[in-house]
């Protein structure tokens, strides 16, 4: 038994390695992966309100997520086909790396450093945010410059605790950080007075608020200290990938303008008179052969996923626990004022 | 004759099973296969990390540890801003991991004696109680424990709150941001009162010696307890009135948000301390009760017969004896102080794990590098532990007869 | 006798008067173990307000402010502005915090997993059972793949068929081991020797008779486990306390024969392997399993090649072991050092080789020394395993994190924590209660001798 237990491993581990593929497999491009694979596998954080959370029955839902279900729609015409994988922040960009996910669709702020120097690609911004700060009514605060000396609340290992330095060093404001692991915890010092103010992308803000017992007593002060572009990313040197996460994103964001949703997607395809609508459809043209994927992959995105407006309503909008009102903000379209923008279907 | 048989084929040459049978041929064999395996494997890890390196385009080395780290650090009892390097947040976090285990472990061997004697004590509630206590303590994992109070702690009054105000002295304040006290200025001259400290240490021990090298020759006794700590305290006292009371104290204040001056430590210390000190007492507790059961009662009774006062029996026959017992599992203890105050990571308290395992890395990405090191400083406490250790237990080993 | 009784003149002692009042009976009792002094009597005081704050604090807090039904947590913090708990959400994530995401409809194969593990220890309790260190052995290194065949189900490799085929059998033939015992009083391998007329032929032919038996079993087996048509369940939606068993048990499991061996490493008389056993044992006894735990998600996927992609369970596993090797390392070299030296001596007398010396004459005696350190250890890895939640594993801790962070149950976040401290406390206080009575039942058998 002694010798069957740590030599058998041990053969069994140089076996194993003798025996796993050589670094041939190394050229096959992401999307045979997938394809090869039969399900996507998409990673998402460990769960924060709105962009992905778990529910009692096992499912994952939210912002964030809908990106996943649209690019497994895109593949495979089904918006399930996905292996999510939940890992915290300190590691999800060494889960990239090492292959162990074909796309990161969480919350993660496009920056130079990210993006040149961790082998990775940011395809685009399906969010922008911004650092914002919370307060209580009783400090009598009404502007993020009054906050000297205060003590902040902050989550631990991303840019949000940076960018709070870098405000506080600006200004001169003296800010002590108190700094979390887990946003649970962070909420609940905050609300018993654990720290004078919380600070996360405004995003998150409203739903901590809604965490609290009593929510009429918390301020979202104006200020947005800094820009947090958000939004899938995916590793370096492959462009077709890169092409279909980007475009899966784009796709959302150019039936909204269009005017198509899951309700009316049918009868667009079918009557429809406008060329770009029938091209982004595959009624006409043939613009899916540069993704490598079928003609009717944008349909399917939108058809199972939606588009940008009515996933930004079910997640985001004023009707849910995040409550950040679209209209006029920069999430909405460029037509009315916002900066989501969908290069031509053409 | 099955011994000629034996030994005929012995001096021509020496069959393979005799050779794989003999004890030293298969000690070298298992040895050689042994190191080759090892290296092997070390050789193949290396290869493959070098190569996953380049094809992410990332470098090994510790040059990174030069550069600006960039983000600050909530607490720490050495100076840091966060122009500083990555070797700073790595003394940082040494420092501040050092600091919270040296309050557990003194606050946990106290408590632990205190516990561990209610445990025997022959008060039924008192012993019972001691029992849930432990109980309690040891089966819920030191995770939640430090989760758990630290959520407590976050009930504790608002510094803006005067009315609730924990206040000791109007100089020393417990709010749900942490645990402010005064904290000394030395004003000039106060040099020499820490050196006359020393010299009333040093002296202190000499008579000592003097004394128990006085009582084995002459039978005579000398209060050497009780001039040692006049000379410890004695001696500094009157330099410090004789300089006229070089040192002031910085109070802490309220000053707009918070308090201001002082010494503070977070309130995630003081919850980490606490959740510590919690779990590690009911191991020491269990310790000193092991310990003082292991004394067997005929010495106690063999001490009364020679008419020493129980006071004497306790402190020259049962504590010596039952420390033998309690020392090794002690020592183990504080080791494993020093490791889980590791969990730190889960509330935000800035420890060696938390910044440098958790945030440097995150920031840089280099892995290996920072994982050595932070295995590194571990080992380095644990392996000085347990030298020490080695040696406590060689100098109270039973001499066997 | 006889003559005492006759004699008027002896002596008849008065019946001895009753202890006084305050000595015995109850108020004896509170005298003599509460009020014993004025210190005593502070002290216990004390101590009974201490109860009360607590039994008054549990009590309002957690029934009679508690809310026992709700949808969201909203709906319980508009009932009782946060002044109880919210057990309606425990009932509502109960099932989340026992299986993670494992699929309601799959969720039998764990229980029957469970069970059939439970199943096979039993006979441990059983008086009469003969061969329960075989039993216990068998349960522990196969019992692994069976589980492991079960729990991910799909399509599994013939090296998975044919291991978990071999647990299967193995557990047959416990049972029906358990089963000849109790009805025809010998034991399974006697029973099938004398069915197959093989009772009065030499003794070396039984083996036979039994290997011929088992490849009987294992054949069927082998076609039953091939005819499973299981929904594959992926180890990245386990959770919960299922996973936190899962990670224990098998560290646990592996902990023992690697422990075995790195202990007789250390004291081999062999330097190359004395060395690399205790730098090995040394190292990963001196750093915090976070640190471990750590290395194995950031640095084990740098060591492998890229393509050699490890789920992270399999990753964290495999830290787990090495952690749970380490210290069960040293809890064995406590128990062989514990064994007196002339054991060692007459059998080497008696002519055994180590290995027989080890398996026939120390490691039973070491092993039994050493039953509640490892009962104690097992405890330690369990309550140690709810670290997984900080690298982002859902066992239970993180699953209760993660009921938190759902839209409708924002801010629940105290309940879990009490909900999973309660349940580890019940958990570890039974085994250590359990321990204590195997400590207690193992030192009779000791004393005898």
């Amino acid at each position: 038994m002694k010798k069957v237990s740590l030599l058998a491993l041990g053969a069994g581990f140089v076996a194993s390695l003798a025996l796993s593929p050589q670094p041939v497999a190394a050229q096959e491009s992401t999307l045979e992966i997938v394809e090869n694979r039969g399900v996507l596998r998409c990673q998402v954080g460990t769960p924060a309100p709105g962009f992905y959370s778990l529910s009692d029955d096992g499912n994952w839902s939210g912002f964030d997520v809908e990106n996943c279900r649209a690019i497994s729609a895109a593949i495979f015409g089904d918006p399930d086909n996905i292996e999510f994988q939940s890992v915290t922040s300190a590691v999800r960009f060494t889960a990239m790396a090492n292959g162990e996910s074909d796309v990161l669709s969480r919350t993660t702020t496009w920056t130079l450093f990210r993006d040149t120097q961790l082998g990775l690609d940011f395809t685009t911004v399906n969010f922008y945010d911004g650092q914002g700060f919370m307060v209580s009514n009783d400090l009598g605060v009404s502007s993020a410059l009054e906050l000297a000396g205060a003590t902040v609340c902050v989550l631990t290992g991303t840019t949000t605790e940076l960018n709070l330095t870098d405000y506080s060093r600006t200004n001169d404001l003296g800010i002590e950080p108190v700094v979390f692991e887990d946003s649970n915890v962070r909420d609940s010092t905050f609300f018993s007075g654990g720290c004078d103010a919380v600070t996360n992308d405004k995003s998150g803000l409203a739903s901590i608020r809604a965490k609290a017992p009593d929510q009429s007593i918390f301020t979202i002060l104006p200020e947005t200290i800094s820009k947090e572009p958000l939004g899938p990313v995916v590793r370096q040197n492959d462009s077709q990938w890169n092409d279909i996460v980007m475009w899966s994103v784009f796709a959302m964001v150019n039936a909204e303008e269009l005017g198509i949703n899951s309700g009316n997607i049918d009868e667009m395809r079918a009557n429809s008179t406008n060329p770009e609508v029938k091209r982004m459809l595959g009624v006409e043209g043939d613009l899916n052969k540069g993704l490598g994927l079928g003609p009717d992959w944008a349909y399917n995105i939108i058809k199972m996923v939606g588009n940008y407006g009515e996933n930004y309503e079910e997640y985001m909008g004023a009707k849910t626990v995040m409550n950040i009102p679209r209209p006029g903000s920069v999430n909405d379209l460029w037509t009315r004022g916002g900066l989501m923008y969908s290069p031509p279907f053409r | 004759m099955a011994v000629v048989d034996k030994a005929g084929p012995r001096k021509d040459a020496r069959s393979f099973s005799e050779i794989v049978n003999d004890e030293r041929y298969r000690s070298v064999f298992y040895q050689v296969i042994v190191a080759i395996a090892v290296i092997w494997t070390a050789n193949y890890l290396i290869t493959n990390t070098a190569e996953n390196l380049e094809a992410r385009g990332m470098s090994a080395g510790f040059g990174f540890l030069g550069s600006t780290a960039g983000f600050s650090i909530a607490w720490s009892i050495i100076d840091y801003a966060p122009g500083d390097t990555y070797l700073d947040v790595y003394l940082v976090g040494i420092a501040n991991t050092l600091i919270v285990s040296f309050f557990a472990i003194i606050a946990t061997t106290f408590l632990g004696f205190i516990v561990g004697v209610m445990r025997l004590s022959k008060n039924f509630l008192v012993s019972k109680l001691a029992s849930a206590f432990v109980e309690v303590m040891r089966n819920v994992p030191l995770l939640l424990h430090i989760i758990f109070w630290f959520t407590l702690s976050a009930a504790l009054p608002s510094p803006r709150d005067k009315e609730n105000q924990i206040a000791l002295f109007d100089s020393v304040f417990l709010n749900n941001r942490g645990l402010y006290v005064p904290a000394p200025v030395p004003g000039e001259g106060f040099q020499f009162v820490v050196i006359m400290a020393l010299v009333g240490i040093v002296a202190a021990y000499a008579v000592a010696v003097w004394a128990t090298k006085r009582q084995f020759a002459t039978g005579q006794k000398f209060p050497a307890f009780w001039t040692g700590v006049g000379l410890i305290v004695g001696l500094p006292l009157a330099t410090f009135v004789a300089l006229g009371a070089p040192l002031t104290f910085d109070y802490p204040s309220l000053q707009g948000f918070n308090f201001r001056g002082g010494a503070d430590v977070p309130r995630a210390f003081c919850a980490l301390l606490f959740a510590l000190v919690l779990y590690h007492t009911v191991f020491m507790a269990e310790a000193v009760r092991a310990g003082i059961l292991s004394v067997s009662h005929g010495q106690t009774e063999a001490s009364y017969s020679l008419g020493l006062k129980p006071s004497w029996t306790l402190r020259l026959v049962v504590i010596p004896q039952a420390m033998r017992a309690v020392v090794p599992p002690m020592i183990s203890n504080w080791m494993n102080v020093v490791k889980n105050s590791s969990l730190a990571i889960a509330i935000g308290y800035p420890d060696l794990v938390a910044v440098f395992m958790q945030t440097s890395l995150n920031q840089s990405g280099h892995a290996i590098e920072i994982v050595a090191m932070v295995m590194l400083f571990y080992m380095t406490v644990s392996l000085t532990i347990s030298a020490a250790l080695n040696y406590y237990n060689k100098i109270v080993q039973i001499k066997e007869r | 006798m006889t003559d005492a009784t006759q004699s008027d003149t002896v002596f008849r002692p008065k019946p001895s008067l009753p202890p006084p009042a305050n000595t015995v009976g109850a108020v004896g009792w509170l005298r003599k173990n509460l009020f014993g002094g004025p210190i005593d009597t502070i002290m216990t005081l004390l101590g009974l307000y201490i109860i009360y704050q607590i039994v008054a604090f549990a009590i309002d807090y957690g029934i009679v402010n508690a809310i026992w039904s709700a949808d969201t947590y909203r709906e319980c913090l508009d009932r009782n502005r946060g002044e109880g708990a919210c057990w309606a959400g425990i009932a509502v994530w109960f099932n989340s915090m026992m299986y993670g995401r494992y699929p309601d409809e799959e969720q039998w194969r764990v229980n029957l997993g469970g069970i059939v593990l439970l199943l096979w220890l039993i006979p441990f309790w059983l008086p009469k059972i003969t061969g329960k260190i075989q039993i216990g052995m068998s349960a522990v290194l196969t019992f692994p793949f069976l589980g492991a065949a079960m729990f991910i189900g799909g399509e599994f490799g013939l090296f998975l068929q044919v291991m978990a085929s071999i647990a299967l059998t193995l557990f047959v033939a416990v049972w029906l081991h358990v089963a000849s015992t109790y009805l025809s009083g010998r034991s399974l391998p006697d029973l099938l020797v004398s069915i197959t007329g093989f009772a009065n032929k030499d003794d070396r032919l039984h083996k036979y008779v039994l290997l011929g038996a088992f490849g009987v079993g294992f054949v069927l087996s082998m076609i039953y486990l091939g005819s499973w048509e299981l929904v594959e369940v992926p180890t990245t939606i386990w959770g919960g306390l299922f996973l936190t068993l899962v990670i224990s048990g098998i560290g646990i499991a592996s902990a023992l024969p690697n422990g075995i061996l790195l202990a007789l490493g250390r004291r081999s008389k062999m330097p190359v392997i004395r060395v690399f056993c205790t730098a090995f044992i040394e190292l990963f006894r001196s750093v915090p399993l976070i640190t471990i735990l750590f290395m194995a998600v950031t640095m084990m996927p740098l060591f492998l090649p890229v393509e050699f992609n490890p789920p992270k369970l399999a990753m964290v596993i495999v830290a787990v072991c090495i952690f749970a090797a380490a210290y069960m390392a040293e809890t064995v070299r406590g128990g062989l050092q514990a064994v007196n030296k002339g054991q060692y001596e007459a059998a080497q007398a008696m002519g055994l080789n180590f290995w027989k010396m080890m398996a026939l004459i120390v490691m039973p005696q070491a092993l039994k020394l050493m039953i509640p350190n490892i009962v104690g250890s097992f405890m330690g890895l369990m309550k140690d395993t709810t670290l997984v939640s900080i690298i982002g594993l859902y066992d239970i801790l993180l699953m209760g994190k993660a009921a938190g962070q759902n839209p409708s149950w924002l801010g629940f976040h105290t309940e879990p924590l009490l909900f999973t401290a309660m349940f580890f406390f019940v958990l570890c206080f039974a085994m250590s209660k359990y321990s204590q009575h195997l400590e207690r039942t193992i030192g009779g058998g000791y004393g005898r001798r």
